[in-house]
């Protein structure tokens, strides 16, 4: 929560400064490619509107402008964690996080980011308005809230809500998955199955989940403000 | 049809076979591996399957190409303007593509007149075409699609299709952008972002070997890389595209008569466009979950001097004739990860009013033609797919812009009847071992070519003889 609200503060800060000069005047002299270079004398107000500019016109494209987006092939960023944010674009830098589309799409987009544009990154997603829960099969998301709050102990699946919270909201650097596209979750789910997504406490809670449990935790997530 | 106002009586044959020529140039396209090397992304993020564009792919295009995560060599002023940013290597790409294509019924054999057999069935294009790109970030905002091919029917290389782009964007209020930019390209359409319009419309490569019938509009593709064309859009949210621009000639291999420099074009060019073709486009795109739905009008107006076309070398002034293009086009596309399905097409309108051809060339002062085509697209995985699409040409009949066989030809492409009609089904089957490999089977079926189904040319020739296997190999590396 200290970084959401750290990060709140920066956004209040840009809000001002737009107030003052119109953003799109300041972002129309700014880099608009992800290419990082050198910007090691960029000042922190400059590095943030670049990575808004970024973010809105290179990431939008599929994330949404503000991280809530309407494809589910690409995730819901808005209110993420930022430590998890920084995280993941890391292992996509580093060619660690090994699921097909981070193959495919973030693989290339992370290669030349620099760490101090993933913070940036990352704290305008963490600052951003969440999605909204959405509605679904009642009695799957009844079946997946038992399942997220409780796991399934005969089949030693722990309760999710004990690292992602009890409102899904994320802790540390565990990641929000309140609101999060249900397709997006069962993907994830298989590539932790599969090992393609490489991170051993997911495997070890995803191994011995049933697809109609996986999904019935995704559509409970998806509902879920 | 435009090109057939420039043949006369004696040039009917040679002129048809070299607009099949141009035609076997217009309707090739591409997925250009260095834009993937570029972005660092998968061929997947831009095209559903080549060279179809996704969404993503839209946006990379108006946005000039420029998107890159390579190393850059950069120089800056100490003003800290930029004065460079040159990606590490650059943004090249070759593509091929191998044929084979088998007409139903072989044409006849003109080689010896009075006993004339039949050509050969069975053409292996090896290679049908061959390409080199520079495909991708030029300078910051510029970036740039550049196709030198060879082909097999030419016999010679010569510069393809071409898009440069300059482009930016800036943010608008409530998270809102804008792109604006300008494209300066070769031909019209090349620069548009769907591909239910020509220069990208399906079928994206076919048989440069089989008998093309005798009518189609100016837009698609009469004038592909015989004009220079600069226009500016704005495109709004990543859904509204607004375009106006203007084509001028820019003809290859034509020299002036004079001076034997490269212009200025005299009346020994043909079909030289007088002052500048305007050009416009309207489209919007709305796009929910894995799906988008795009609706647009486009259109040109081509005012051309038909110069040496007139039948000998003629003054570049009017009279001239005048091909007024406006279209519609449609685009669907879902874009699962295992189910991808497109149903896109357009229907293009053509008025003619032919003051120079009429009396020679054209037996109406005024012809309208109009051509729609409709395709479903479906794959698997990307992997393996398949493509139905209905075409099919309408217009007005003129006895002298499409001609019937004269006494002794061997037809085929002349219309008995004087009409353009033309009507059919093309089917093809893709299978890509690779993302940038393709083996495709594609079959065309005529129930209507120039003006009739049986008997079209009045020398015994009918539609279905005209119909084409066509198999291709294409790859890009």
């Amino acid at each position: 929560m200290h970084i959401e609200n750290q990060n709140r503060g920066a956004r209040a800060a840009l809000s001002g400064r737009r107030t003052a000069t119109p953003l799109w005047i300041t972002c129309g002299v700014l880099l608009v490619t992800v290419s990082s270079g050198s910007h090691a004398d960029e000042t922190d107000l400059a590095l943030q509107l670049r990575a808004e500019k970024v973010a809105i016109t290179v990431c939008g494209t599929c994330h949404g402008r503000t991280g809530v987006n309407a494809q589910p092939k690409f995730p819901v960023l808005a209110a993420q964690n930022a430590n998890y944010l920084a995280a993941q674009l890391k292992a996509f830098h580093a060619q660690s996080r090994g699921d097909p589309d981070a193959i495919a799409y973030m693989w290339g987009m992370a290669s030349e980011l620099d760490e101090a544009s993933m913070t940036a990154l990352a704290a305008y997603y963490a600052a951003q308005a969440p999605q909204a829960g959405r509605s679904g099969n009642a009695s799957e998301i009844a079946t997946g809230k038992d399942i997220y709050l409780h796991g399934i102990p005969s089949e030693g699946v722990p309760a999710c809500s004990s690292c992602h919270g009890v409102d899904a909201h994320g802790l540390k650097d565990f990641p929000r998955l309140a609101g999060q596209h249900s397709q997006y979750i069962l993907k994830q789910l298989a590539s932790f199955q599969s090992n393609m997504r490489n991170v051993a406490i997911m495997h070890g809670v995803a191994q011995n989940l049933r697809l109609p449990e996986m999904q019935a935790v995704a559509a409970y997530l998806e509902a879920q403000p | 049809m435009f090109g057939k106002t420039i043949g006369t009586g004696l040039g009917t044959v040679s002129y048809v076979v070299l607009l099949t020529a141009l035609m076997a140039v217009t309707p090739d396209a591409l997925a250009v591996p260095s834009f993937a090397r570029q972005t660092g992304m998968a061929c997947e993020a831009c095209h559903t399957v080549f060279p179809e564009l996704t969404h993503f792919g839209r946006v990379f295009k108006a946005n000039g190409y420029v998107l890159s995560n390579l190393k850059q060599v950069r120089d800056v002023s100490p003003k800290k303007e930029q004065l460079l940013e040159l990606s590490e290597f650059p943004p090249l790409s070759i593509m091929a593509q191998v044929s084979y294509t088998q007409m139903k019924t072989s044409v006849p054999d003109l080689s010896s007149v009075g006993a004339p057999g039949v050509a050969q069935n069975g053409t292996a294009g090896f290679p049908q075409q061959l390409s080199l790109f520079y495909a991708g970030k030029i300078a910051p905002h510029l970036g740039g699609m550049i196709q030198l091919t060879y082909a097999n029917d030419s016999g010679t290389i010569a510069i393809d299709k071409t898009d440069l782009r300059f482009a930016d964007e800036v943010l608008l209020p409530n998270n809102g952008t804008l792109t604006y930019g300008l494209s300066l390209n070769n031909n019209p359409t090349v620069q548009d972002l769907w591909n239910s319009t020509p220069a990208w419309g399906f079928p994206y490569a076919s048989s440069n070997a089989n008998v093309s019938p005798l009518a189609s509009t100016a837009i698609a593709g009469g004038f592909a890389q015989s004009v220079a064309g600069l226009s500016a859009y704005v495109y709004w949210n990543e859904s509204l595209l607004a375009e106006i621009g203007g084509y001028r000639s820019a003809q290859q291999g034509v020299t002036n008569s004079l001076t034997g420099g490269a212009g200025p074009l005299d009346g020994t060019a043909s079909n030289v466009l007088q002052g500048l073709t305007p050009y416009w486009r309207l489209a919007y795109e709305y796009g929910w979950g894995r799906n988008s739905l795009e609706a647009g009008v486009y259109g040109a107006d081509f005012k051309v001097l038909p110069g040496s076309a007139s039948g000998s070398p003629m003054p570049l002034h009017p009279p001239l004739n005048r091909f007024k293009d406006v279209a519609e086009d449609v685009q669907y596309q879902f874009v699962g990860d295992e189910h991808l399905f497109t149903v896109a097409g357009t229907h293009i309108h053509e008025a003619m009013t032919l003051d120079a051809a009429f009396g020679t060339a054209a037996a109406n002062p005024t012809n309208t033609l109009s051509t729609t085509q409709l395709q479903a697209t479906y794959y698997y995985r990307r992997k393996i797919g398949a493509t139905v699409q209905y075409f099919s040409t309408t217009g007005s009949t003129d006895t002298l812009l499409y001609p019937a066989t004269a006494p002794g030809d061997p037809g085929v492409v002349t219309s008995a009847n004087g009409s353009p009609d033309t009507r059919g089904w093309i089917a093809e089957a893709n299978y890509l071992p690779w993302l940038n490999v393709k083996v495709s089977l594609q079959y065309t079926w005529y129930s209507k070519f120039n003006g009739a189904g049986k008997n079209y040319d009045g020398v015994g020739r009918n539609a279905s003889d005209n119909d084409t296997l066509y198999l291709l190999l294409w790859f890009a590396y």
